[in-house]
């Protein structure tokens, strides 16, 4: 955490006050006088310096045109019409874990006889860690950002006047307590104790933010479609965007994908010699194949960058579908 | 956001520091108080330096917690357990201890060293009214983080041990809290207590 000035006086002496991020004391470097800012309920605020200008967020948006599977003729055909910035709420939480998980890992052996032994192997894990978290305080829309992922820059509040700012609309309660479940699941993933049967951590919340971001948004047409980009104002670097995607990859993807599926659902059935779970295990990843390939082309028109809560969805309903579709197929084998 | 100079809460007199320190001591009255929505005066004793000590000095804070405790059930591969019973006042499976916990920012394994082995082995001192110029460090820990924390260091006292600790159920309650700052040399293993 990098010390920042705050645009605030020591009131002892009117001296400038540096403080780092997040803490609530800092002496004056001039006087010497112990100074306590005391922030929004307890949060302090800061706002970081908008560092891009608008050539530069465009040039950023046409260069990530060009990367991956978008449409080859974007950067030809595409056209920016529209390019400003705004400043975005986020929360940022530091959460300390302490505590143990115990339980016990299993392990398998099996000998030239072919008998399998279980091994069980007590483990105990300390965890002591720090966590940063970070989640956006208002509804992004279609921006395709949830959290920050930069932390280093000049902060000010000068441009406040100048640049469009979204209000937080979420509470301050509700970024702890996500702050605290992240930290959590991530200190019993760090833990490695697949099975637990002890397990104490106790989760402290030490510090929250609101920090104020600079986005840019790029938004562009290309053949009678829009779409838009999100560039960092901080660091230039493109965030979030969709952009449409290219046909020959597309076709190609069908193209591999049906054969692919097909040839492994119809050797599964050729070669399973009247054993049901080798024809069902060949139709589940044939079939499983070609879903996938079906997904890759209904959305393979556009391609989608960033935290966009639709994409999550459609990952998680993916994994459903597939589920739903190997119960069906196991059930009519029966 | 407002920036406030901070003052004793007894005498009114600014304090001064050049250290970031979330619990505020002022030379003029030796009161010692935290800022949490308001002042807050804090109980706090400051050990005398033993009479041997060389070398630069300084106060590390520490919590000292005065909780009870209480193990109703436990299981342990290949070891045994109970080692935190004989730290217990009382005997047996339950009882009262003193658990320390170090207020001053420092690494994992240094703040699990000083809290376990001060918890197993309460330091004896004399007391005395302020710190005679001797540097003492910032304490960044609150009382409410402090108490949290007094849970995870008794559960590593068990852990710490022969044997993989499984399960172990227990209750355990802090009573009371207080600053102590606990004296200290700068050696070249790093810091040695000079009681």
């Amino acid at each position: 955490m990098a010390d920042i000035s705050i645009g605030l006086n020591c009131p002892a002496c009117g001296g400038a006050i540096s403080v780092t991020e997040g803490e609530d004391t800092t002496p004056c470097q001039y006087c010497g006088s112990m100074l306590f800012i005391e922030g929004d309920k307890g949060v302090s605020t800061i706002a970081f310096t908008n560092k891009v200008a608008p050539p530069n967020a465009v040039a950023s948006a046409q260069a990530w045109w060009t990367r991956g599977f978008k449409a080859r003729d974007l950067k030809t055909v595409g056209q920016v019409t529209e390019t400003y910035p705004i400043y975005l709420p986020f929360w940022r939480a530091w959460t300390r874990v302490a505590g143990w998980v115990c339980g016990y890992e299993e392990r398998r052996h099996t000998d030239k006889n072919g008998r399998v032994t279980v091994e069980r192997i007590p483990k105990e894990v300390m965890v002591l860690q720090d966590y940063n978290f970070s989640e956006i305080a208002c509804d992004p829309g279609d921006l395709g950002i949830r959290t920050l992922r930069n932390f280093v820059g000049n902060t000010s509040f000068a441009d406040f006047e100048m640049i469009p700012t979204f209000e937080a609309t979420t509470s301050k309660d509700d970024a702890v307590t996500h702050a605290k479940n992240d930290a959590l699941s991530r200190a019993r993933s760090g833990a490695r104790v697949p099975h637990v049967t002890f397990e104490r951590l106790h989760v402290l919340p030490r510090r929250l933010s609101m920090i104020y971001y600079p986005i840019w948004v790029v938004r562009y047409k290309y053949r009678d479609r829009m779409y838009m980009t999100t560039v960092d104002g901080v660091t230039g670097q493109t965030m979030s965007g969709r952009a449409p995607g290219d046909p020959l990859f597309q076709s190609l993807a069908v193209t591999a994908g049906t054969s692919v599926g097909g040839l492994i659902a119809a050797a599964g059935l050729i070669f399973s010699g009247g054993t049901t779970e080798i024809a069902v295990g060949g139709l589940v990843v044939g079939a499983a194949i070609l879903y996938m390939t079906y997904r890759f082309f209904r959305h393979g028109s556009e391609i989608i960058e960033g935290e966009f809560k639709e994409k999550k969805a459609s990952a998680k309903q993916t994994l459903n579908d597939l589920g739903s579709i190997a119960k069906q197929i196991q059930g009519g084998m029966r | 956001m407002k920036v406030i100079q901070v003052k004793c809460p007894s005498c009114n007199t600014p304090i001064y520091s050049k250290e970031r320190d979330r619990l505020f001591f002022c030379d003029k009255c030796n009161t010692l108080h935290v800022r949490d929505g308001g002042a807050e005066k804090l109980e706090y004793e400051i050990a005398e330096f033993g009479k041997s000590a060389q070398g630069e000095k300084v106060y590390m804070p520490f919590w000292r917690m005065y909780s009870s405790f209480t193990i109703t059930s436990k299981s342990v591969e290949g070891g045994q357990l109970f080692r935190l019973s004989s730290w217990l006042k009382g005997g047996g499976n339950s009882g009262s201890l003193f658990i320390y916990l170090p207020a001053t920012d420092m690494d994992t394994n240094s703040m699990k060293y000083w809290s376990t082995t001060y918890t197993a082995n309460p330091p004896r001192y004399a007391t005395r009214l302020n710190f005679g110029g001797v540097r003492r460090l910032a304490a960044s820990m609150n009382r409410e983080e402090a108490k949290s924390l007094a849970d995870f260091v008794v559960v590593t006292m068990e852990a710490e041990k022969p044997g993989v600790l499984q399960r172990l159920d227990y209750s355990l309650t802090v009573n009371d809290a207080k600053v102590v700052y606990l004296p200290f040399v700068y050696t070249q293993g790093g810091l040695t207590p000079a009681l």
